[in-house]
């Protein structure tokens, strides 16, 4: 059976330090690239090379993976760095990559196998865009019913909503520098946000306003940032920092502008 | 009073489903978004409400562990790593509005005239900074130590 071929020393069946060293670090640079923490990625990979009888050591920097397998049987030592792709986060990917691991690891998952699944899972589609698009505006208008904006500025958000995010996802698609398409989105948003205070529709438009930009609030990064700092990979969390940081200053500079283009002003 | 409760967890839920969707989650972890976001909102809008009065700050630092708490349980129910409901969930809580009087003051301070109101500016400044800067700083650590804590579930969340 493959299972037990897997962890016999018969050099004919088992698979090499070089191997196993390509394909951690390409999974552990989709990881990185879906959103996980150093701490989720450290353990996965430690945990995927333990089950193939390897020792794995890894530096984790902000836009690639550098790693090191360690064959325990013929000592044989392979290192490989792999470039974190910019697919943008996807915890689907990122729950599926983990599952992955503790497959290989409880269930003796082959090294064939193991890599057919993690090519279907890092190919693998997201939701169909306009429901995703739905979703957002909807979510950003009941954002502002909680910070106390009536049915007016809702209707406004959603709208604002609806254009910024189906603006970002048209840039990105046109492979933008993802700082210009925040400035650009949160522009458009405030513009159209401020619309309620330009016609004087409802009786909340500062609210208005300032809820249009929060769907690109980029917090995930920010919550890593400080995962990995309580991880102790300094490196990490500050280069996640520095990046969530830059894109909320875009943000606010579109944010700037969309305010003095149409004169308003918050609170 | 309870009415209100409700209709706000209503809405922290629609926002919390729209929100997770930005970052990809597998579909299974939706009902269970919803459900943390509203929670940890009611428990911030509770704590601050006159009945108990509580400081923005501790109330912010409870309301999201307790985010943190519910994430790292629903994480071994669900089999998705609780980084997944953190963000949605915390989101209504980002202080939007220190950050953007903070620029402001920060404005005024620039472009102040004299001494007295540049002072005015660098007040607000500094105390719409540092509300801003101290809230953000609780979310994170109150949200993010309970995966640390339990790490044992938030680990073998996927096995």
């Amino acid at each position: 059976m493959m299972a037990t071929l897997i962890l016999q020393t018969c050099d004919e069946e088992r698979v090499g330090a070089r191997d196993i060293c390509k394909f951690l670090a390409d999974y552990g640079a989709q990881l990185m690239a879906s959103g996980a923490t150093c701490i989720r990625l450290d353990k996965n990979v430690r945990r995927i090379a333990a089950a193939y009888g390897m020792d794995a050591e890894m530096t984790v920097m902000p836009r690639h993976i550098h790693l090191t397998v360690t064959d325990k049987i013929s000592g044989e030592v392979v290192t490989s760095i792999s470039k974190v792709p910019d697919t943008g986060i996807s915890f689907a990917q990122n729950t599926e990559l983990s599952r992955l691991s503790w497959e290989i690891a409880d269930h003796k998952m082959s090294y064939a196998e193991a890599r057919k699944r993690y090519e279907s899972i890092s190919a693998g589609g997201g939701m169909s865009a306009w429901l995703l698009l739905l979703l957002v505006s909807l979510a950003n208008a009941s954002f502002c019913r909680l910070f106390g904006g009536d049915l007016y500025a809702m209707i406004v958000v959603g709208v604002a909503t609806l254009a910024g995010y189906y603006m970002k996802m048209l840039l990105l698609s046109h492979k933008m520098d993802i700082r210009v398409v925040f400035m650009a989105c949160a522009f458009v948003s405030s513009v159209v946000g401020a619309t309620d205070m330009l016609f004087s529709i409802g009786t909340t438009p500062d609210v208005a306003l300032g809820t249009s930009v929060l769907y690109l609030v980029p917090g995930i990064p920010f919550l890593n940032s400080f995962s990995d700092m309580l991880y102790r990979h300094y490196l990490c969390a500050f280069a996640r920092f520095a990046d969530a940081l830059i894109l909320t200053c875009s943000l606010s500079v579109g944010l700037c502008a969309g305010m003095w283009l149409m004169k308003a002003s918050m609170f | 009073m309870i009415l209100q409760i409700l209709q706000d967890a209503l809405f922290s839920a629609i926002a919390a489903i729209g929100f997770a969707a930005i970052s990809r989650p597998p579909r299974r972890a939706f009902a269970y978004c919803a459900v943390i976001a509203a929670i940890g909102h009611s428990l911030r809008y509770l704590l601050m409400s006159p009945g108990v009065a509580l400081h923005i700050l501790p109330a912010t630092l409870m309301a999201s562990f307790a985010i943190g708490i519910t994430a790292v349980l629903a994480s071994s129910l669900s089999k998705i790593p609780a980084e997944t409901y953190l963000f949605p969930s915390l989101l209504p809580m980002i202080p939007g509005i220190y950050a953007y009087k903070t620029f402001a003051a920060m404005a005024e301070c620039m472009f102040s005239s004299g001494e007295e109101s540049f002072m005015r500016g660098m007040y607000l400044f500094c105390y719409n900074g540092m509300t801003c800067v101290s809230i953000l700083l609780c979310m994170v650590i109150g949200a993010v130590t309970p995966i640390f804590m339990l790490k044992r579930i938030s680990f073998q969340a996927t096995r």
